[in-house]
């Protein structure tokens, strides 16, 4: 009976389709790509200023991202590495065996995170916008 | 309210509401320097005439105090050197040097506004950043008539100097007052929540909505920040650095903090900042107060600053360590913490 009724409503659609002239479709895609772009502009975080690193939920440090390093963290599992590089950060060695946190990649937006759950390590991007309202020199 | 009106609210709340944060900001450069000016919970229309009004008595006082350009101080100044009186027909001026007067004091004479000609000597009274060091004798010469702001007295809005070699420089006192008297004209307004920096020193006035306002303190050696502090209502914090003004001889910094006592920029020291509690003059304080910490001696600088009832301060030493008050040290967060055995503390 349900099955009958989408059926039934898929084919009033297609009817509706047809009888769609161009400037119908021309209207859709207006609004469509409106939402597109409202979403983006809205969704798109700045590129960050800084790394936060968490180990079982205590912050291990916040470094900038304005520098080139590496970072071993030793934790429940094993030792994990975690690169930073022109302006951008992203676990390069983990213990852990699907390697979930190394195939996410490098982050850089504000609010990005790669957790890895098995060794209890998190990195997340941190802008400086947030932390504080003036420069004190 | 039907469903769809409250998704509908809600996606405009998405989009508009929660993105609001009601703050305005201005940023001018005036007074010599950068001036940001930060008011929150205000109209935009209400918050830009204020920001205006602040930005009006900048100008007023950067001519009004400036040390070298043409002006009442450079009048007075030449009047002095000249072994003249001079009428002064401006209490403001006559208040202000009462004021520095009593803080030279207070700071046992290290913050010493009537060393203008040593600075000068020295190439700061100027645009650019001098290149060459002024001779021995020309530096001693100056120390030895130990000019001092209590040299000059008023009376009846005349001026006079027994002391010739007195130039009054108001630099270490002058974006502190500025702090002032723009809290001054926010009171007036019924403006409660702002923050204004001038060049790096920062007045706090009430909160940022909820929050207390934060500033974070720059890096004396590298671009960017090493920690972050609360500025609470009513507070002020300032900070005498060797990085901005200072001239570089054979591979040795000298900063544009001059020792009065020995004529020479105060070495050793990187930056000190201060943190002074809500009063009339807490902005100013919080400007002059920095220099002493600045100037003296490394193991004099607790001592120091317990003289001038200092509670909240931080100095970043050449050497690396850190000479860190109690109370400051509890409220300060290190974007990199410093090594445990550099830090000195009371």
């Amino acid at each position: 009976m349900k099955l009958a009724g989408i059926k039934n409503l898929m084919q009033k659609i297609l009817l509706l389709i047809k009888k769609f002239k161009s400037g119908d479709w021309l209207v859709m895609l207006l609004f469509i790509s409106l939402i597109f772009f409202i979403t983006k502009y809205y969704w798109e975080f700045p590129q960050g200023q800084y790394l936060k690193i968490e180990k079982n939920n205590e912050i291990i440090g916040t470094y900038s991202l304005n520098q080139k390093n590496t970072f071993i963290i030793d934790s429940l599992m094993g030792t994990s590495e975690i690169i930073i590089d022109n302006n951008r950060a992203r676990f390069s060695k983990s213990p852990c065996k699907k390697q979930y946190c190394i195939h996410q990649g490098w982050i850089k937006k504000i609010n990005q995170t790669i957790i890895c759950l098995p060794n209890q390590i998190s990195i997340s991007v941190i802008g400086n916008k947030e932390q504080f309202d003036s420069i004190n020199y | 309210m039907s469903f769809n009106k409250i998704i509908v609210s809600l996606f405009f709340c998405l989009i508009y509401g929660c993105s609001y944060d009601p703050i305005y900001q201005k940023k001018h450069y005036i007074f010599g320097t950068l001036v940001d000016i930060k008011i929150y919970g205000e109209k935009e229309e209400t918050a830009k005439n204020i920001s205006n009004e602040i930005i009006e008595e900048l100008n007023r006082l950067h001519q009004l105090l400036h040390p070298w350009n043409p002006g009442i101080i450079n009048d007075i100044n030449q009047a002095i050197a000249n072994d003249k009186s001079i009428y002064i027909n401006n209490n403001e001026i006559i208040n202000i040097i009462h004021d520095a007067s009593t803080l030279e004091n207070n700071t046992k004479g290290i913050f010493n506004p009537a060393i203008g000609k040593l600075v000068n000597l020295w190439g700061f009274h100027s645009e650019t950043l001098p290149t060459k060091l002024p001779s021995k004798e020309a530096i001693n010469s100056l120390v030895t008539l130990k000019p001092s702001m209590n040299n000059i007295s008023i009376k009846n809005n005349i001026l006079k100097s027994r002391n010739n070699s007195v130039q009054i420089d108001l630099g270490g006192y002058g974006k502190g007052y500025a702090l002032d008297q723009i809290k001054n004209i926010l009171s007036v307004n019924d403006i409660p929540n702002a923050l204004i920096n001038i060049g790096g020193n920062i007045l706090a006035l009430g909160k940022r909505g909820s929050k207390t306002w934060v500033v974070a303190i720059q890096n004396p050696r590298e671009p960017g920040v090493i920690a972050k502090i609360p500025l609470k209502p009513g507070w002020s914090i300032g900070t005498s650095g060797d990085y901005q003004k200072y001239l570089i001889d054979d591979e040795i910094r000298y900063s544009h903090l001059i020792n009065p006592f020995t004529g020479l920029p105060s070495q050793g020291t990187q930056s000190a900042i201060v943190l002074t509690p809500p009063s009339v003059n807490s902005g100013t304080l919080s400007d002059v107060y920095s220099k002493p910490l600045f100037i003296a001696h490394k193991n004099k600088k607790f001592i120091v600053a317990k003289s001038l009832g200092l509670n909240y301060f931080l100095i970043i030493m050449e050497d690396n360590s850190i000479i860190i008050s109690k109370d400051m040290m509890n409220e300060i967060s290190w974007y990199q913490e410093p090594d445990a055995k550099n830090i000195i503390t009371n």
